[in-house]
């Protein structure tokens, strides 16, 4: 169990080359028709061996733990799950997220009055989902932010409530972790 | 001093046992200000006139033979005197040793002899540092900024350059260049 | 043509010449990354060489300064972008070393997994732009099918391939799925398959070679002097390699080689890259057959966040994570330095604590900065055409370097 230096081979490649690189030639001409043919059939079957994914008609496919832009968790009442306790805004490295809390009659007694994300400073890193003490901000599968202007990349309350069902592969995995520290 | 005083007595022992700091102990006297050694980090702060000595002693001199210049790089520790601490980085490359010169530097007009004569690698490492902190190293063959514009004003990482402060547009379609009012 | 006219026509020719000037970059199709070359040309040959970098300044640092402890490692990823799990693991060991902490062993394991991974991407970016820059566009294509092989285990493990933020101060972000290993091992494969490809059709070409071959060459004293590290020393012969000169994590338990070339030129270098890859590969598969079960995180609530299922149900955990997330983790007053063996080389970490939760001075020793340093001497002398090859072979990514 050690680490041994070795010395590179470079005879090996000067060897390959052959007499006028005639060796080398045919050696790529085989490897490029491999590739060649074996796409080929496989795009014959309908089973393409490239890498290749023609978004957005086709869905590009994500690992569970993908994290795309965060977004707040609306409960069944349509309400968020947010309590304004603002760790998420102390956890942001890049301090995109604005939060006014307010007060209200429900058993939860503070609610976010604003809650603003700035999705044009946002780097998608997962520190405020990790932050959130109440499972309120969980990062989700979107990625389509693109607007017209600065403006348009605030992101208000409304526009980043999203119903749990919409997030529940994302909260199954981050769920996976609660009982192991 | 703030980096010295604080990790005193977890490391002075330390140090006083490490033949490397014995050495440059022994040979240098009381130029090499202080020493210590905390989590296996072996540190001298020595004077900004001696450094070229101790450079030179640590390339050529000693058994360990520090032949590569790692890093140069300051801190800024606003309030204090002496305010800035020039850091150098040394490793041998064959045995793998490792030690950290200090220099400590006053505030006023920070300067201390340039090592591009000892090791040629210390030329955009200083050059750096002069960017980021104003300190001078004389004797550097071009010390220009090499990360931020001639223009840019002022030395960001000095603790009293605020982090969202704004420098004046320069160049093209710039205020001054063009006279409009953007 | 009698022998006056062509006498008097070499006195017109004969004309007193200055150094072409010659801007090579900031966005230029033969380099990649933003860096700009100053050249003075003597014809084809090259009389002086000034790089200027600088172009992808984004003040690291100064963002480091003013956020906890833990807010660094979204930072760490942007720092050498094509290898981002070795900055993080890089991070999050000179933190621990400050901390003075020592993490399961499962999390030693699979830091050593991601950052061989990153490894192996990082070595195919360089090595396909490479062959792209020299003109070889189907190599590059089969060296970035097997890097998405590379991200795919990158992927699996922390959701992203290259904004990663997935090792923290005293463990993981997450532990990784149990089909997890076999998935590595599918992809590993993968990546063998398209490496043996990409190096039959690159290695031995004729062109390739004279383009390769006795190019870009220093003697190994001078590369140490200017402070280069990583495959372009070990390349000219010095066998410095972090993982076996002073062995973090697990690297003392895993078998493997450090490959050094001999003479130094762009060959070497890229013959050192390609025998890492097959390296780093069998690393991650004896990892993967040792991976030992049991926690990912350390037990200290004061520095890695409680679990949240404690969080919702108890009141101390959720006084801990307000505690932890708003001061942060707060080390002992001091100082550190901590290096990994990066993609590029010698990627060490030096903190100053003063005792809060914010970190005096968090700076980056990036090993493109000093490789970079080294071009000018590299090229100073040669043709023209050889800068592209010596500057692909270096390697310098634009956000380590720049910072």
């Amino acid at each position: 169990m050690a680490a041994r230096v070795t010395q590179v081979d470079r005879e090996a490649v000067r060897r390959s080359t052959g007499a006028l690189g005639v060796a080398a030639t045919l050696r790529g001409l085989r490897v490029t028709s491999r590739h060649f043919i074996r796409n080929l059939w496989g795009w014959m079957v309908g089973k393409p061996q490239v890498r290749t994914v023609m978004v957005p008609e086709e869905e590009d496919p994500k690992p569970a733990a993908f994290r795309g832009m965060p977004v707040l968790v609306a409960l069944d009442s349509g309400k968020e799950r947010c309590v304004a306790c603002g760790l998420c805004e102390w956890a942001c490295p890049v301090d995109c997220i604005h939060i006014e809390p307010g007060e209200t009659v429900d058993e939860v007694e503070r609610y976010p009055r604003v809650f603003d994300i700035d999705m044009g400073r946002c780097m998608y890193c997962g520190l405020c989902e990790e932050a959130c003490p109440e499972e309120a901000i969980v990062m989700s599968a979107r990625v389509d932010i693109s607007a017209f202007s600065r403006a348009g990349l605030l992101w208000h309350k409304d526009q980043l409530l999203t119903p749990a069902s919409q997030l529940a592969r994302r909260l199954a995995y981050i769920r996976e972790d609660y009982g192991r520290r | 001093m703030v980096g010295e005083s604080q990790t005193a007595g977890q490391g002075d022992e330390a140090a006083a046992q490490h033949p490397l700091l014995r050495a440059l102990a022994g040979r240098f006297g009381a130029r090499v200000l202080g020493t210590h050694a905390w989590r296996g980090d072996v540190s001298a702060v020595i004077e900004a006139g001696a450094l070229l000595e101790v450079a030179r002693f640590l390339r050529d001199g000693g058994e360990a033979g520090f032949d590569m210049l790692l890093d140069v790089t300051a801190v800024d520790y606003l309030g204090r005197a002496p305010r800035f601490e020039v850091v150098y980085h040394l490793v041998a490359t064959t045995s793998g040793a490792r030690i950290r010169l200090k220099v400590p530097l006053d505030g006023a007009e920070p300067a201390l002899p340039s090592l591009v004569s000892v090791w040629p690698g210390a030329n955009w490492l200083e050059r750096e540092t002069f960017d980021m902190y104003g300190i001078r190293f004389e004797a550097h063959p071009d010390l220009r900024r090499i990360y931020l514009y001639d223009e840019f004003e002022g030395h960001p990482l000095r603790k009293d350059y605020p982090k969202q402060k704004r420098q004046p547009l320069i160049g093209p379609g710039s205020r001054a260049e063009s006279g409009s009012t953007r | 043509m009698n022998r006056k006219v062509i006498e008097a026509g070499r006195d017109v020719l004969d004309l007193p010449s200055d150094a072409l000037e010659l801007k090579l970059g900031p966005s230029h199709p033969a380099t990649h990354g933003t860096v700009r070359i100053l050249l003075q040309l003597d014809g084809e040959r090259i009389r002086k060489a000034e790089v200027e970098v600088g172009y992808l300044h984004r003040g690291f640092e100064k963002e480091c300064e003013s956020g906890q402890y833990y807010q660094v490692f979204p930072y760490t990823d942007r720092l050498n972008y094509v290898s981002p799990m070795i900055n993080n693991v890089g991070y999050a060991l000179a933190c621990e070393k400050l901390f003075d902490l020592k993490t399961p062993e499962r999390c030693q394991f699979l830091r050593v997994i991601a950052s061989e991974a990153s490894r192996i991407a990082d070595h195919l970016t360089c090595l396909g732009a490479c062959s792209l820059e020299l003109g070889a566009f189907t190599a590059f294509l089969y060296a970035v099918e097997a890097r998405e092989s590379a991200w795919d285990i990158l992927d699996a493990m922390c959701g992203a391939r290259v904004t990663t933020n997935y090792v923290r101060i005293g463990g993981l972000s997450h532990d990784t799925d149990p089909s997890f290993p076999e998935l590595a091992r599918h992809k590993l494969a993968d990546v063998a398959r398209l490496q043996k490809d990409f190096e039959d059709l690159l290695l031995g070409n004729p062109i390739f070679r004279e383009r390769m071959e006795g190019t870009g060459m220093l003697p190994a004293p001078e590369l140490i002097a200017l402070g280069v590290t990583g495959p372009v020393l070990r390349a000219a012969g010095v066998p410095y390699d972090l993982r076996r000169l002073a062995p973090y994590l697990v690297y003392d338990r895993l078998d493997f080689d450090v490959p050094v070339g001999g003479a130094g030129d762009n060959m070497d270098r890229f013959l050192v890259r390609t025998e890492e890859i097959r390296q780093s590969a069998r690393m991650i598969e004896q990892c993967l057959a040792r991976l030992p079960g049991g926690p990912v995180d350390i037990d200290d609530p004061l520095i890695r966040l409680p679990g949240k299922g404690k969080v919702f149900g108890r009141m101390e955990e959720l006084i801990g994570q307000f505690k932890v997330v708003t001061e942060g983790p707060k080390p002992p007053p001091g100082e550190v330095y901590f290096a990994v063996e990066g993609g590029t080389g010698e990627l060490g970490f030096y903190l100053v604590s003063d005792g809060t939760g914010k970190p005096v001075k968090c700076r980056a020793r990036s090993p493109s900065f000093s490789n970079t340093q080294a071009l000018s001497r590299m090229v100073e002398g040669s043709l023209l055409a050889d800068v592209i090859p010596t500057f692909d072979m270096i390697n310098m990514i634009g956000g380590e370097c720049d910072r």
